[in-house]
Formats: structure tokens, sequence, C-alpha cells
């Protein structure tokens, strides 16, 4: 049973993570440029289809570039290089460019062997895919819900005693917040928001839990009444979970999109399934472990958590994308 | 459980020691840890969880015998609800930068589980007034555990008791962090119980 | 049957009660929260400037918000200054719209006062009543210029940029000349006891007095701060007049002193307002000219 879920959610995670592949984030329109991006903090490169006139390509002034929600000022370059199979530039600027910002790269009329090619006009951004991974790995290391946010401990206490009640816990939870940040995403986007009822923010996501526990609830009994078993009595403890709640408030207040919400949900699941896993091992430990009789039971529970909390504050800052 | 005998003040006191939210009962633990680097956002929440837990349970205990059997849980969802978001549409709008301070706590107080758990088990069986004693019981008992977790972590983190200083070195600041958070709620806990277990024995050597 | 539908004319009833008494207080609080906002604004803004409780602002004091906009019409972008202009003896606004290069493209009058431009709500309102055609206004930030007896004393730049967490939110004091007269911290969500320091005054204040040619290269240093430029930063009433031009003097022309555990926040609060400074210094210029060059009656 426990390899079919490991099946279940591979398939499903691939098929998640394989939509944002057709989302790139270098934006070209002009049919000789290939690709432009981020070389590094102080350059971008174009890839050129074709040998641009080396006159024009090494001419700063052909090129203005400026950060999209700027767009009067313009960023002062320092040089800009050929390469020697001359087909990519190289412009190095006078200072760091931010890298998180959208860049607009504004080409004068490009000259290639005597002819005019037209002006063209470049969006260089980091690649979504790139945006999307630090959601999900902030979501489930550096702001793990458990020990860095302490969200969802009534449930984290209750139900890591076990190994197989926690990764159970862990699972039911992933699939309830997945489907309800979903839920909560749409009506926000549709409904509150255009009728600025923010304020009904906290009873809307709240509905839409018990919603999703339900209807969680009723999938599982008809399709895989093995499964229901197994997890079904979990199904209950979400909803006294703070963590539930605290996906669709973040995601509001960030104005995530939806493919943004989907990854913060998922981050959440598995940060708080990998935080139980952690927990239950441990307690299986503590249990014969020789404790003073008044620590017995949830004091050093708490204890051991704090030192998870110290540990995981070890992610804090971490920037891979 | 058949609607109780207690005396009013029996129940505030039952609220504070005997049935704790946070040291006995050990529920709504997340803002226990999270929130109390300072004994006033303690008192703060505290007394947003007091104001939510009084109305919900005058409430609950006032439309009892409306409720359908089956929408139990819903209605009661539904008040607390209601109520947290008036209490966060009040502190947002009259004390903006303390509520800042407490981010997404407020609106989280509708999933916990010691409000919804004492409308279950006390509210919609008891009358109005009894559930109010109740409810100031728990509230006052929550604020308790909050203040005493938070005084502990801004003497010693921050040296500073309600921003007065109050230290004469330099304070620790591992206090401030979420960790010592986790430590000072499973020590206090532990405190709790072994002032259960001396009550008990006096108890018995007294017998 | 019955059953079900008592049962959800019991929900839906509820839901409405819940809803009306949501609604009741959202509109109660909702005024309040604004003034409340409004005012912490302004106190911060004249804490800045050096007026407080002890020492008043004085009666001709104005604070004049300019708003910028970014105007995407007919597929070509503009930019867009609201200005505070003087009509027939009342203060209205005047839209500007200036193309990339800094050229006026057209200007035309906004029936709006003062108070009400504040809301972004109704500055929305007014510019689509005012251009009926499909150009879109995207507000992008806004700047409060504070004047005495109708000669500039300040700029005061509400900014927000990215911290070592999520963001920072400051508010920057600047003379005419562009030199910094002070800096507050307004939000942010950074360690407590690490990054969090940045609103202590032993940081902050480091930044009061930097000129406009200093900040251009400003840096971060990596070494604990002296002792009597901390007394200097943190309580200057312990000082003589002379200790504190001495230190001021002294360390007029350094770099910032980052904060212990804390660089990449120092780092974070160091370029935010470096970008700040001299993204305004070259807007305000190009405005001046505009305003200068046309004779627009403004009252800044």
């Amino acid at each position: 049973m426990r390899s079919m879920i490991r099946r279940y959610a591979f398939r499903s995670i691939w098929l998640l993570l394989s939509f944002p592949l057709f989302f790139t984030g270098c934006n070209v329109e002009h049919p000789f440029i290939k690709k432009a991006a981020f070389k590094d903090s102080l350059s971008i490169s174009i890839e050129f289809a074709g040998e641009p006139d080396t006159d024009w390509a090494t001419n700063p002034g052909n090129y203005n570039v400026y950060e999209k929600r700027d767009p009067d000022v313009l960023l002062s370059i320092s040089e800009v290089i050929l390469s020697p199979d001359k087909r990519t530039v190289i412009i190095k600027f006078d200072g760091e460019i931010n890298q998180t910002e959208l860049h607009v790269v504004a080409l004068t009329p490009i000259r290639s062997q005597g002819k005019d090619l037209g002006a063209a006009l470049l969006n260089v951004k980091r690649l979504y895919i790139g945006e999307l991974f630090a959601i999900l790995i902030g979501a489930m290391l550096i702001n793990n819900y458990v020990f860095t946010k302490y969200l969802g401990l009534c449930v984290f206490f209750g139900t890591s005693k076990k190994r197989d009640t926690a990764v159970g816990m862990g699972i039911t939870f992933t699939i309830v917040i997945v489907a309800s940040a979903m839920m909560s995403w749409f009506l926000y986007q549709f409904v509150l928001k255009p009728f600025e009822l923010d304020f009904l923010q906290v009873v809307v996501f709240i509905g839409m839990v018990s919603l999703s526990v339900q209807a969680v609830d009723t999938v599982l009994r008809k399709v895989n009444p093995a499964l229901f078993k197994a997890f079904g009595v979990y199904l209950v403890l979400v909803i006294a979970n703070c963590i539930i709640l605290a996906v669709p408030l973040t995601l509001a207040d960030n104005e995530y999109s939806a493919m943004e919400s989907l990854m913060l949900a998922l981050g959440a699941g598995t940060g708080f399934l990998l935080a139980l896993f952690l927990m239950s091992s441990v307690r299986e430990r503590l249990e014969l472990a020789d404790i003073p009789p008044t620590y017995r039971g949830l004091p050093i529970a708490f204890v051991t958590a704090g030192l998870f909390a110290l540990a995981f504050m070890g992610f804090s800052g971490l920037a891979i994308f | 459980m058949a609607a109780t005998k207690k005396t009013n003040k029996e129940l505030v006191i039952n609220g504070i020691l005997l049935e704790n939210p946070i040291f006995r009962l050990a529920l709504s633990m997340c803002p226990a840890v999270g929130l109390t680097t300072s004994i006033k956002n303690g008192l703060l929440l505290g007394s947003a969880v007091l104001f939510v837990q009084i109305c919900s349970s005058c409430t609950i205990a006032a439309i009892k015998n409306i409720i359908h059997p089956r929408i139990r849980i819903p209605t009661y969802t539904l008040t607390i609800a209601t109520w947290v978001t008036v209490i966060d549409l009040v502190l947002a709008a009259y004390v903006p930068v303390a509520y800042k301070e407490m981010g997404i706590f407020v609106k989280l107080i509708v999933a916990f589980a010691i409000i919804t758990m004492r409308l279950e088990t006390f509210a919609c069986k008891n009358t109005v007034s009894a559930s109010f004693w109740d409810g100031l019981g728990m509230g006052i008992g929550f604020m308790f555990g909050m203040v005493s977790i938070g005084f502990v972590r801004e003497l010693l983190g921050a040296g500073t008791i309600l921003g007065y200083d109050a230290l004469g070195f330099k304070p620790l600041l591992f206090f401030v962090l979420p960790a010592a958070g986790f430590f000072c709620v499973g020590i206090m806990m532990a405190l709790f119980n072994y002032i259960e277990a001396v009550y008990n024995r006096l108890k018995e050597r007294r017998q | 049957m019955k059953e079900i539908i008592r049962i959800t004319l019991g929900l839906t009833l509820s839901c409405f009660f819940a809803a009306m008494i949501m609604g009741a207080a959202f509109v109660i609080t909702d005024r309040s929260k604004k003034q409340n906002e409004y005012n912490n604004t302004q106190a911060t803004m004249l804490g800045l400037l050096g007026y407080g409780k002890e020492n008043p602002a004085p009666e001709e004091l104005r604070l004049y918000p300019v708003y910028r906009y970014i105007v995407e019409e007919d597929g070509e972008t503009y930019l867009g200054y609201m200005v505070p202009v003087r009509a027939s003896n009342h203060e209205a606004y005047e839209f500007l719209m200036l193309d990339l290069q800094g050229r006026l493209v057209r200007s035309f009058p906004l029936d709006i006062s003062l108070k009400r431009a504040i809301e972004d709500s109704e500055r929305q309102k007014i510019l689509k009543e005012t251009i009926k055609t499909e150009t879109a206004f995207a507000y992008q930030d806004q700047t409060v210029i504070a004047c005495l007896r109708d000669k500039r004393v300040a700029y005061l730049l509400p900014g927000e940029f990215t911290g070592f967490k999520t963001f920072i939110e400051v508010m920057l004091a600047l003379d005419p000349q562009f030199n910094i007269i002070g800096l507050e911290i307004v939000e942010h969500e950074e360690d407590p006891g690490l990054g969090a320091e940045i609103e202590q005054d032993y940081f902050k204040n480091q930044f009061r007095d930097k000129s406009f040619d200093r900040l251009k290269n400003l840096a971060v240093i990596k070494e604990p701060l002296p002792d009597d430029y901390r007394r200097y930063l943190e309580d200057p009433d312990t000082l003589s007049a002379e200790e504190l031009e001495k230190i001021r003097n002294q360390y007029l022309d350094k770099d910032i002193h980052a904060l212990t555990g804390a660089t990449i926040s120092s780092r974070a609060v160091t370029n935010g307002t470096k970008n700040l400074v001299k993204r305004f210094a070259y807007r305000i210029k190009i405005l001046d000219e505009v305003i200068a060059g046309h004779q627009i009656p403004a009252v800044i």
C-alpha cells in the first residue's frame, strides 16, 4: 500500500512540475535574436541567429536597457563585448543589476552584412520555473511552517508519536491543503478581490477548508476504501490545523498567481510531512529513553522541537534561484 | 455531559489552573510559541482570544436550541469566524502597529482547537451566563499562559518588561528566537506537571 | 427531504446574519483605520523633519504629495505626474504626461482636492473620468514635498525595497540639495535581534547628514561601531555641542557600519536608499524643467 501511495505521489508531482517548463523566462520576438538572458550580476548576454556587423554590435549607444517598472531610467552600460564566434554580445553595466526585476533591452535597427533588420524589444528575466522552485523550497525548508513559523503545533504534537501515524497525517494534509489552496485562490481572485470583500477572507477560506475536507472524504470513500480506512481518521484533524488557514491567507496577502499558489501549498504540505517524519522518528526513540517523570510526554517533545527549530534556522537566507 | 453545577467563580478558576488551555489541555500552542517574544503581544492576543471565546460561547449558548444537530460544526465554525473577523477589523483599525507585529495570528484564532472544543463540550449544554463565566476563565487562562511565557522570554531575551529596561546586563538573544519558544513552553509544561504532582502528594498525605 | 431544506435554510440564514455583523464592523472600523494610517504617516514625516510634541510644526509648513504614474496609451509608454497647482484661489491637481525622454506631451487639470487625492481609488476615478479614452494609469509611488512659505525645505520619500527576508518599507527625508536629513524604517519582516535592529537609532541615524555625492558610492563596512560614534547616534544629549560637532565631522564621509550578524539587511537598506535617492533626483530634475519650461502654476 505504501508503494501505491509512492507511485501516485511521484506521478502527480511529475505532471505538476512539467507544466511550468513551458514558461521560460526569455521572451524574444525578433527573428534575428535567439536568446537574451542574465549572464551574471553585472551583464546580460544576447545570442543572435546570424552575425551582426561588428561596429554596430560593439557600440553601446545601440542598446537601451531599463527595468520594466522604471522605463525612464536607463542603466548605464560600461562596454559591449562581441564573442569570438561573432554571434553573442555581452553587455556589461557600471553597477550591479537587480536580477529579480524584469529588464527590457531596446535595440536600434540591427545591421548585419549591410542589411537593416529592424529594431527589437527584448524582455529579460529569470526563469519562471526558478521562481516557482524558490517558492517551493521556501515553504518547505526556509520558512518551514512548523519549525520556523510555529503553526499547526497541536496536530503536530498529537500525531507525531508513531512514524506511520505521522506519515499518514502528512500525506493527507498535503492533499487537502493543495485542494483547498487552489479553491481559495479561485474564490479570492474572482469573487473577493473584484467586489472588495477582503474582510470576508477568514470566513470564506475556512469554508473552503471544510469543503475540501468533505470532498476528499467523499472521494476517498468511493474511490479507494482501503486508503480511506488508513487515512480517513486524520481528515477531521486537518481542520484544527493552523497551517491550513495560513496558506490561503498568505497567498491572498502576496497576490500569488495560480502556479505560485500551487507551489506554496505543495511546499507547505511537504514541509509539514518532513517535520512530522523527523519528529516521529525522534519520539519513537524517546519512548525508550530514561526521561524524568515531569518531562515525560509533551514537555520533552517541545524541547526536541526547539532543537529542530534551531537546526532549521540554518536554512535562513538560502537562495539558490 | 450534563449541565454543570459549578459556581461562576469555580468555572473561572477551572479555566486558569485545572484546565489551562496551554499547559494542561495542550491546545492552541501555536501563539504560545510564536507570539510570546514580548508581554504586550501576549496581552493583546490574549484579549482577542478572550473576546472571541466569550462572544462565541454566549452566541452558541443563546441559539443552542435552534441549531440542527447535523450542522453543529459548521455553525460553530461560522460563529467563531464571524467574531474573529470583527476583532480583526477592530484591532487593525485602532492599534495598527501592534496588529502588524501579530501578523496573521489574529486571523488564525478561528483555527484554534480550544474555542471549538469549549463550544462543543460546554456552551451547547449550558446557559448563557454559565458559558460567559467559562469563556472568561478559558480566556484568562490562555492570557495567563501567554503572559507567563512572554515574561520569561522578554526579560531574558530583550532585557525589558513591557518596554521598560529591567535587566542589568546584556540580554540573551537566544530567547527571542522561535526555538526558545519551544523550549520555554516545554519547560513550563514540565513545571505545571511538577506542581500538580506535588499538590497531589500533599493531598494524599493530608488524607 | 424536509430535513435538508431546513438545514439549508438554517445555514443560509446564519450566513446572512454573520455577513451583516461583519459588514457593519467593517464599515465602522474602515474609516478609523484610514484616519489612523494617515495620522501615523504624518507623524513619521514631521518627526523626520525634526518636529514633534515639544517642537510643533509651524503653521505655514505645507506637505504636498506628488503622485507618479506610468501611462500606457496606444501602445506607447509615458510618465505621468499629478502635481498640486494653484487654480483660481484654491488648490487642485494638474496631470503632466511626459515621454520617456522628459518632454511634456500633454497636460490636463484634475478637479480633485488634496484631501481626496490621498485615496488611490479616488485618484483612479478622477483620471478615468477626465480621460475618457482607453488609457491605462498605473500608480507607481509618491513624493511629499515640504514647503515653508512657498519655498521647498525638504523632500519626503516613502519607499519599499527587498530586504533579507521579504521587504523593508522606509521613509526618507532629503533637503533641497538631496542630502539626507533622516531615515525612518516604517515596516519590515526581518529577524528580531538581528535584521530587526535596522530600526534602532545606532543604525538608521548613520544615514543622517550624508551628502548626495557621498551617497552615490556609499558602501557597508563590517567593522564594529566605535563607542563615541555610538553615543553620538543614540544619546546625543549626553555630549556637549563641540563634542557633537567633532564626532559629526569625523564620521561624515565614512561608510555605514553594518549590524552584527545582519550584513545583508544592512546592505539592503543602504543600496535601497541609494537607489531611491538616485532615481528621485533624476526624476525631480526633469519634472522641475518641465514645470519651469511650460510655466505650470505649481505650488511646489
